[in-house]
């Protein structure tokens, strides 16, 4: 192992890759701050300048291109809340009322070096256990996704704020709702589409991302009576007192969670970061630690979807599987016989992310003073151009007009729902999850074959049915813990 | 009467949801199954009415009640004329077009933000999208 650890880091450290590594990461962080274009996108438009290159440099170029865009998608949920990517929504609830509160420069920092920690820790974790996690990501099927699925929707209950745990429901269910929208997936039946052909693909992810959050916000913003322009807008870089020694447990607890999630085929670095940041506001309220915490799990999470690609040839996410068509157009096939084969390609990629991760920081904490300028614009003139970016990301993404008016009926709606108090947050994941859990749901129910005692032999199956019954009992006992200590007051 | 709106309007909505639900056709042998197209939606429009059942006789709290509305208005009238145009003038044209106008609306009057920084931020984007990242959109029925 060690000899192939060598020949990865010359590979990583030849001047050429390490060109290549600059320019994937300036080009994926580019792509990724425009919304609607996320890592796929970024990924899938460089494919023409990979093909002029060597198998490795191309494939390093890929890897920095994919954290870039990663992390150009943090920076636009923070500074004009408009997460172009799912994978970063959840930075958007901490980091824009920071930057909104005139700390967008401490904001970035902190997304910036919780995503290299993410991304260091990710990268040592694929490169000592690589092999070992393959096997335990395999066994995971339908009904062990199914009950993740299960325990992501059920942590909506048991980490909403006090009062809105009826509210957080109601989202989670609109979200759930909405993601039933167009074409059955297994039985290829039109549902809610009232006949029109634009909704049968179904509602994209993009489309509600933009309206719930961007548009939302932009009304919002319009219909406030508050004088205009609250922003106090600092560009500083440095980190508050204490921030260090605050975030630096939050991230290596949820990196290490964030790449686990991230070996599990189809749950990804959108799981993570909604499963490290529902944890993390469970113990801490400070908002660095808001940020740091999905920030540093969707990095690890990256990384960690790497394991299933390169060890067994399985994409475990739409970014890896149009990884894995590069990978083959560059004559490289991955799985358990890369190792042995191209030995020199594997470590290479595997010490290219780590590369990346340092590249990424040193392109980017120079540029944060300059990024974070943006919102010192004034309000009148931020409004038009926050709307405008999200209209033109989700146009960009279908090039259909009728998703601009569903857009502007969802952003009223979303408006309503948040004057009411609904937390916006749950919407977003039951959509996310909607699709995977009926389709894990369905196949778990081929598998037992009507009869659900299989699913008792399986211990991963109990131990998360466990945990899902612990979580939705968790408000009853805060419940009643509140209750008593009120009677010991009195 | 605020208080019971939002909640109100949540259960029209699981309604005609529930309502949609019951018209998914099946086939005879999806028909059986226990988990079939029609079984999620049913499930989640069926809680959402007990939520917003209970909400309705709770109610809920409406918020901070000082809003202004006209912006509202005149920032969808002008999304939806933005829309209207993509098709005929093109996506860039009608980004200018939607920025110049929603930014007067606002009260802007800076000839150089009015004129210049939508018309420089419809040509980058064309710049970055079309031309640096070979992304093809169409250009407008008026000009093809």
């Amino acid at each position: 192992m060690w000899e192939g650890i060598a020949a990865g880091l010359a590979t990583a450290l030849d001047p050429a890759n390490l060109l290549w590594v600059a320019a994937g990461c300036c080009a994926g962080t580019l792509i990724g701050m425009l919304p609607g274009l996320g890592p796929i996108t970024a990924i899938a438009l460089m494919i023409p300048v990979s093909y002029t290159m060597e198998p490795a440099a191309g494939l390093i170029m890929m890897a920095g291109v994919y954290y870039g865009a990663v992390f150009g998608g943090s920076t636009s949920s923070i500074l004009i809340n408009a997460p172009g990517v799912a994978s970063t929504v959840a930075t958007s609830f901490d980091g824009y009322p920071m930057a909104r509160s005139g700390e967008a420069g401490r904001a970035l920092a902190i997304a910036a070096y919780a995503s290299f920690a993410g991304g260091t820790i990710g990268a040592v974790a694929l490169l000592l256990f690589a092999g070992i996690l393959a096997s335990w990501a395999t066994a995971f099927q339908s009904p062990e996704y199914t009950l993740i699925l299960i325990f992501a929707l059920s942590s909506i209950a048991a980490f909403a704020e006090r009062g809105r745990v009826a509210k957080s429901c109601v989202a989670a269910l609109l979200g759930l709702m909405l993601g039933t929208v167009g074409t059955d997936q297994s039985a290829g039946v039109q549902r809610f589409t009232f006949g029109r052909l634009d909704l049968m693909d179904g509602i994209s992810f993009i489309l509600l991302a933009m309206a719930v959050f961007a548009l939302a916000e932009a009304f919002h913003m319009l219909t406030t009576t508050e004088r205009a322009d609250p922003y106090r807008p600092t560009t500083s870089i440095r980190l508050a007192k204490g921030d260090a020694r605050a975030i630096t447990p939050t991230v290596g607890r949820n990196s290490a969670l964030g790449f686990l999630v991230g070996v599990l085929p189809g749950a990804g670095a959108t799981l993570a970061s909604f499963f490290a940041y529902e944890f993390e506001k469970r113990f801490n309220r400070n908002p660095a630690c808001g940020i740091a915490a999905p920030e540093s799990a969707n990095n690890a999470a990256c990384t960690g979807s790497f394991v299933p690609l390169l060890t067994l040839g399985i994409p475990g996410s739409g970014t890896t599987a149009v990884l894995l068509g590069v990978m083959l157009s560059l004559g490289i096939q991955p799985g358990p016989r890369l190792l042995e084969t191209d030995p020199a390609v594997f470590w290479g990629v595997i010490v290219s992310m780590y590369v990346g991760n340092l590249v990424l920081l040193a392109l980017n904490l120079p540029l944060i003073p300059y990024i974070s300028r943006l919102i010192q614009v004034s309000r009148p003139v931020l409004i038009p151009f926050v709307v405008a970016f999200s209209l033109v990301g989700v146009y960009l993404t279908t090039s259909n007009v009728f998703d601009l008016y569903l857009m502007l009926a969802f952003g009223i709606a979303a408006l309503a729902l948040r004057w009411a108090g609904f937390p916006l947050a749950p919407l977003l994941l039951g959509f996310i999850l909607s699709g995977m859990l009926e389709e894990n749901l369905r196949r778990t129910l081929y598998l037992a074959d009507g009869s659900l005692t299989m699913l008792l032999h399986r211990p991963t199956v109990v131990v998360l049915a466990i945990a899902c019954v612990a979580i939705w009992l968790a408000p009853a006992i805060r419940w009643w813990q509140n209750r008593a200590r009120a009677g010991a007051r009195l | 009467m605020t208080r019971r709106l939002v909640p109100l309007a949540l259960l029209v909505v699981a309604g005609v949801y529930l309502w949609s639900a019951a018209r998914i056709e099946l086939d005879p042998w999806s028909a059986d199954e226990l988990v079939n197209a029609r079984a999620l939606p049913l499930f989640c429009g069926s809680l959402l009415a007990l939520f917003a059942a209970g909400m309705l006789l709770r109610g809920v709290s409406p918020g901070d009640a000082a809003r202004r509305y006209k912006p509202l208005v005149t920032m969808s009238a002008c999304i939806v004329a933005f829309a209207v145009l993509i098709p005929g003038a093109g996506l860039w044209p009608s980004l200018a077009l939607f920025l110049c106008a929603s930014l007067a609306l606002l009260g802007e009057r800076r000839p150089l933000v009015l004129v210049a920084a939508p018309v420089a931020t419809a040509i980058i984007g064309w710049m970055l999208i079309e031309v640096a990242l070979d992304v093809y959109i169409h250009p407008g029925d008026w000009w093809s």
